[in-house]
């Protein structure tokens, strides 16, 4: 198991941002954290990332997340805020190549990898770029690769077999990609999962939920209203529910969609 | 192409005999006759004692300055901070004033006294900030500038007090000690100056790709292996020993900490692999060149060198605005 929570809350002001949150996150799946704006799914997410202080017990490979140093920490999870602000001029290769700070790598071992990522991602003409100047959907492209390229240093040998053991937390990744692009982004999870990684995700799209996601997390108020395999959480009177709108799931061959009205 | 000359050894060699060249064109400006300079005895002493120690002073501190500058804004994200916003100015400015108001009540050696309460003053400021501007929180580091905005008013609103006790004499110390001079330089103050800014070039280019995390956010530094908070007081501590130790030893020079590291960043981006030695061989280069003009252009008389740095560095800075403005599209 990659992590397990336990008891989580969190308040801010008096007010519960969340409340008494418990799962467990399993290598190998995909997670999609589900809710209303407001709901704390980014929240959520910070706090897996050890970026806010909560009560409750968080466990990382099976130790509190608390003793981990923040070089241990970077070394077993790899975490895309929704948005990014930088105000200095760096070049988009050296934004990629801050990926590989935490892990002892020579310098040659950090070139080929952030070769590697820049070509899998497409992102060759943008390399020597002001990361400032790209667009939206640029930045978020080049920082999801940064995200990736830290995952894949997340291996260790088993019987001869690379597994991945990292945790993959992205906080809105689609929001700003092109149909493309957001295409790539799920082949790329769905990837990280078969290698071993556990991927957390926070969607919008419910659409996309079901089709990416093995398991669903669906948050309402701070609070952990269902969770569990896509199917069995995302149902009509859920998700209506939930979202406040009219939901029909309708399904076509073995998939299933959602129409709202 | 400039990046990796700079990065390099060659690169480092290059910068040192650039800026020994500025320094010995510096140790001569303002006597034509270099010759009877080193051979008369006078001549002799106002080479070694007097010129030499300050020309180096003026490396020391610019350097100093500038990178303090660069690790204040890279470490606060915020490209308008500066050595003097977290108060280690304001704080010395104000022990030196206290100090020259006293003297005039009290009989002592007030020239001696002076560097010493500033660098109390500095100290005690910083220390007042990090206090009240507590960095273990979120939005720790705002809480921290807004911190030292409260210091620098407290502090200049009791130098405004002070003015009012102050003789005319005093008065007029106060003002030229704010525009800061190198003229008191000696070998003191450059040795205790260069042991702080060897400190610093020992420690800070070991960080220099943990300074680069901390400039795509605190939440991405963080989850990308750097202890941000730790690396934040490591850095101010190291800021304010720099800059305390810098206006004791010449009073206020605005601005180097301030331009220099943006100098360096348009001409050769963030990556601190590149801007950190940039920075000290800009920041001690031009307030080595700042200090020439302003004990020559108007001789035998000198200009505050505050006045001096801000005349060259605006210009320039200006114009590198409108460059990057236009690439950039602001």
């Amino acid at each position: 198991m990659v992590m397990k929570i336990n008891g989580l809350s969190l308040n801010r002001n008096g007010k519960h941002i969340l409340k008494n949150i418990s799962g467990e996150l399993e290598g190998g799946k995909i997670i999609a954290l589900l809710g209303p704006n407001g709901a704390g799914k980014s929240t959520l997410i910070q706090s897996m990332a050890r970026l806010l202080e909560c009560e409750g017990d968080i466990e990382l490979q099976g130790q509190a997340i608390t003793s981990f140093s923040a070089e241990k920490l970077a070394q077993n999870l790899a975490y895309l805020p929704q948005h990014s602000q930088l105000q200095f001029p760096l070049e988009v290769e050296e934004v990629l190549s801050l990926a590989t700070l935490p892990f002892a790598l020579t310098k040659l071992q950090q070139r080929q990898q952030v070769k590697q990522v820049i070509q899998d991602w497409g992102i060759e003409p943008l390399a020597h770029k002001d990361f400032r100047q790209l667009s939206g959907g640029e930045q978020q492209r080049c920082q999801i690769a940064r995200t990736y390229l830290q995952l894949s240093n997340m291996k260790r040998i088993d019987e001869g077999r690379e597994i991945g053991y990292g945790l993959w937390l992205l906080d809105e990744p689609s929001s700003s990609l092109d149909l493309e692009h957001q295409h790539q982004l799920q082949k790329v999870c769905r990837q990280a999962a078969n290698e071993g990684h556990c991927v957390i995700i926070v969607l919008h799209d419910l659409n996309q939920a079901l089709h990416l996601a093995d398991d669903v997390w669906l948050l309402q108020e701070g609070k952990l209203r269902a969770q569990g395999k896509v199917a069995e959480v995302m149902t009509e009177e859920l998700i209506s529910d939930v979202f406040n709108v009219t939901a029909r799931r309708i399904e076509d061959s073995g998939k299933y969609y959602f129409m709202f009205g | 192409m400039i990046k990796k000359l700079l990065a390099s050894p060659f690169g480092w060699l290059i910068g040192i005999l650039l800026s020994l060249c500025i320094c010995l064109g510096a140790l001569f400006l303002g006597s034509l006759d270099a010759h009877s300079l080193l051979n008369s005895e006078i001549g002799h002493n106002i080479l070694w004692n007097i010129r030499l120690p300050r020309v180096l002073l003026a490396f020391v501190i610019g350097a100093s300055l500038s990178l303090a500058g660069v690790m204040i804004q890279s470490n606060v994200r915020n490209p308008l901070a500066d050595p003097s916003l977290i108060g280690v100015s304001a704080g010395a400015a104000l022990g030196a004033a206290l100090m020259i108001v006293a003297a005039d009540f009290v009989d002592i050696q007030v020239h001696y006294y002076i560097p010493v309460a500033a660098f109390i003053g500095g100290i005690l400021a910083t220390m007042a900030v990090l206090k009240l501007g507590r960095n273990d929180m979120p939005g720790g580091m705002a809480l921290l500038i807004l911190a030292g905005i409260a210091i620098n008013v407290v502090a200049a609103s009791l130098i405004g007090l002070l003015t009012y006790l102050a003789t005319d004499s005093a008065l007029r110390h106060i003002t030229f000690w704010s525009l800061g001079s190198l003229a008191s330089a000696n070998y003191f103050w450059l040795i205790l100056c260069s042991i702080a800014l060897l400190l610093v070039c020992i420690w800070l280019p070991r960080q220099h790709r943990k300074l680069d995390a901390i400039l795509l956010g605190q939440a991405e530094a963080n989850t990308m292996g750097v202890d941000v908070k730790r690396l934040q007081i490591q850095s101010i501590i190291f800021v304010a020993l720099l800059a305390a130790l810098a206006v004791s030893a010449c009073g206020i020079i605005g601005f180097i900490g301030l331009v220099t590291p943006h100098i360096g960043r348009m001409l050769i981006g963030a990556s601190h692999r590149f801007l950190l030695p940039l920075s000290f061989f800009l920041g001690g280069s031009l307030l080595v060149i700042a200090d020439g003009i302003a004990r020559t252009i108007i001789a035998p008389a000198e200009l505050p060198i505050g006045i001096v740095t801000a005349l060259i560095g605006a210009p320039v800075f200006i114009w590198l605005l409108i460059r990057e403005g236009r690439r950039l599209q602001w």
